[in-house]
């Protein structure tokens, strides 16, 4: 039997223009039909959850992720369809959800604890633990309000975790804390796995939900896009099959990585001309979003007005704060061009993106030998890379541990 | 239906009991004489009103003192727990937004901490029942289910206020208009003989009235209960916690959205 069976479900919000919160506005306003927006959140979603299946949930903000989250806790209500969950669902959509300030650090775990649903006897005995594992012990009966955000979010996860969850509702719970932090919560998601708990997993963390979920679920803008392995899915969200992008987002990922007219960002004696630089995938689809380690290609295209003896094209990469990451052109790889007319391109094939994560501008040039621009477009294109390793920093170094 | 409901709300006893006790030890926690605000409030209450109506307007009832007390007590409930209980949904946006647990807990454990709150005030009650040294006699036995009666009354109110407050903001203040009203309409100050026959029948069908002058009956006066009067209060604590109960999940979908 399905954990979860998510059927013909949607969801709409209805956002009146003026609200009528008082009995008075209401009788005032009855002659008047309310006028509203409706947002569809959710448009026709169809999919089920094995018992033991640990199911991602990606797509960007706004495609309805922690609505469906929301519902499939009972929190929300679904405007037509139905959800049906078969077993004892565990939402850690929030941690720490009704702390009280004036309580002592104990009498906190107790309330959170109970509203987790784990049984009175079962907290005094693992009260202890639950302290020493947040490296709270001193602090026990110390008031909340006395503790930093920090202290609270730990306070409140060894409570989580102490449930046992059937079904356990994941969302954005790792983008808090530190390092150290996302670890355990890591090392507590694999302890479930393995336990055979059913997980339901929202992140943006592309890398976490590769590593976790068998499959996924991709969601744009509230509609399914698409279900299915894992990997295959992931590489559907960030390369965009062309269902996925309507061409308001193809023309705001467009816009990111065509020059923009800016005389301070671009200069040279236009003898050739960038007429326009792409990024294209490991399908060979142009875009701007590339996961790191896939193989990427930057397509230069120009146009030469008069025949020119000896061009240099060359790249640069710059992070988002604008340190200068790395830099190569023709003459540096030995490519020698004789001369160039008319328009072209010219590829730079990069066969592993060693990047692990983030935005990365790119300056694009054309030069004569002895270092005279001719086009030069100054950090005007950028791509973002999403993780898929679990690495820190910028960029990985291709390396081995030994002992 | 109601029956699953029941169970379910029987399994979250644990956190009905934690809300209410936690919200009752929160009121005194910052006071400095701490519970005893509890006992000093209707004591006030009580000095004031006994000395403009005994002195004043020349009421004559015997154990007047204790009489406007159980009064005060028991209305006191009514209006406490109605008013934690209208904010018991609005109050806790983040948890109704962020986790889910059948949403009338919040207002069954308000009415439980306004219960504790009445139960801690009665001890005076029964201090000066012991220093005017009025006996008590068997018919103290109606005393609980009058009280069950009560809070279930006060219960079905709270759910349907907790829930119209939610969508209509100045629900707050028309209740309090009511209960102003209310308190004046209902026999706490006088008895019920210095009104006019037509005027008993129609006070008579305000059920604070019937519980109140039971509970005087049976605890001060050694009377039994009237069964006229326990049927129909049981009448309408059932009646309004159905009422409250329809409106209140009629209403409930729409909380997490609306708040």
């Amino acid at each position: 039997m399905a954990a979860i069976e998510v059927e013909n479900l949607y969801k709409m919000f209805r956002i009146p223009h003026e609200k009528r919160n008082t009995v008075f506005e209401s009788l005032a306003g009855a002659l008047k039909p309310p006028q509203y927006e409706t947002f569809q959140a959710l448009n026709n979603i169809n999919f089920e959850v094995d018992e033991g299946e640990a199911l991602g949930i990606i797509g960007e903000n706004g495609s309805g992720k922690s609505t469906l989250l929301k519902i499939m806790a009972n929190i929300l209500r679904p405007t037509k369809g139905s959800v049906k969950v078969n077993k004892r669902i565990t939402p850690f959509l929030e941690l720490g959800v009704g702390f009280q300030p004036n309580f002592t650090a104990s009498e906190n775990v107790r309330t959170y604890a109970t509203i987790m649903g784990i049984s009175k006897r079962e907290i005094e005995y693992k009260l202890d633990d639950v302290l020493e594992f947040a490296g709270l012990e001193k602090f026990r009966d110390t008031k909340l309000k006395n503790f930093s955000s920090g202290m609270q979010v730990r306070l409140a996860f060894s409570t989580a975790i102490q449930t046992d969850p059937e079904i356990l509702l994941m969302d954005e719970v790792l983008a808090v804390g530190d390092m150290e932090f996302q670890q355990k919560c890591l090392d507590v998601l694999n302890q479930y796995r393995n336990e055979g708990v059913t997980i339901i997993f929202v992140s943006h963390d592309l890398g976490a939900v590769r590593r976790f979920c068998d499959r996924t679920l991709l969601l744009h803008k509230g509609v399914q896009v698409a279900l299915g392995d894992t990997g295959d899915v992931i590489d559907r969200y960030v390369y965009g099959g062309n269902e996925t992008s309507t061409p308001e987002v193809s023309e705001v990922e467009q816009a990111d990585t065509k020059e923009v007219e800016e005389p301070k960002n671009r200069w040279g004696d236009k003898q050739i001309e960038i007429v326009n630089v792409e990024f294209y995938d490991k399908f060979g689809n142009s875009g701007s979003r590339f996961n790191s380690f896939d193989p990427i290609t930057i397509r230069i295209f120009y146009q030469a007005h008069k025949k020119v003896m000896d061009p240099v094209f060359g790249i640069a990469l710059y992070s988002e704060k604008g340190e200068n990451l790395f830099g190569t052109n023709t003459e540096l790889k030995n490519l020698t061009i004789d001369s160039i007319e008319g328009s072209g391109h010219i590829d730079l094939e990069i066969d592993r993106l060693t990047i692990l994560t983030g935005r990365f501008f790119l300056t694009v040039a054309i030069h004569s030998h002895d270092h005279k621009p001719y086009d030069w477009h100054d950090k005007l294109y950028s791509f973002d890379v999403m993780p898929t390793s679990r690495d820190a920093g910028i960029f990985e170094i291709p390396c081995n541990w030994k002992l | 239906m109601i029956f699953k409901h029941l169970i379910e709300l029987y399994n979250y006893r644990d956190l009905i009991w934690k809300l209410s006790w936690g919200e009752f030890k929160l009121r005194y926690k910052n006071s400095i004489l701490g519970y005893f605000w509890s006992l000093l409030e209707p004591l006030l209450m009580l000095t004031v009103l006994y000395f403009v109506f005994s002195n004043l307007m020349r009421v004559q009832v015997e154990y007047y003192q204790l009489f406007l007390l159980m009064g005060i007590i028991l209305w006191n409930f009514l209006s406490r727990s109605t008013n934690i209980g209208m904010f018991a949904i609005v109050g806790r946006p983040d948890m109704i937004k962020k986790i889910y647990f059948p949403r009338d807990i919040f207002v069954i454990s308000s009415c439980i901490t306004a219960l504790l709150m009445s139960l801690f005030e009665s001890v005076v009650f029964f201090i000066f029942m012991a220093v005017f040294r009025v006996p008590l006699s068997f018919n103290i036995v109606y005393a609980p289910l009058i009280l069950i009666f009560l809070f279930f009354l006060a219960l079905g109110i709270a759910m349907a206020l907790s829930a119209l407050n939610v969508y209509y903001r100045d629900v707050q203040f028309i209740w309090d208009v009511l209960m102003q009203a209310g308190f004046f309409a209902t026999p706490i100050l006088y008895t019920v003989d210095i009104l006019p026959e037509a005027f008993r029948k129609i006070v008579f069908l305000n059920p604070m009235a019937r519980i109140i002058v039971s509970a005087r009956d049976t605890i001060i006066y050694s009377t039994p209960a009237r069964s006229e009067d326990l049927l129909f209060m049981f009448a309408s604590s059932v009646f309004f916690l159905i009422l409250g109960y329809a409106i209140f999940s009629r209403l409930e979908p729409g909380f997490a959205e609306e708040i």
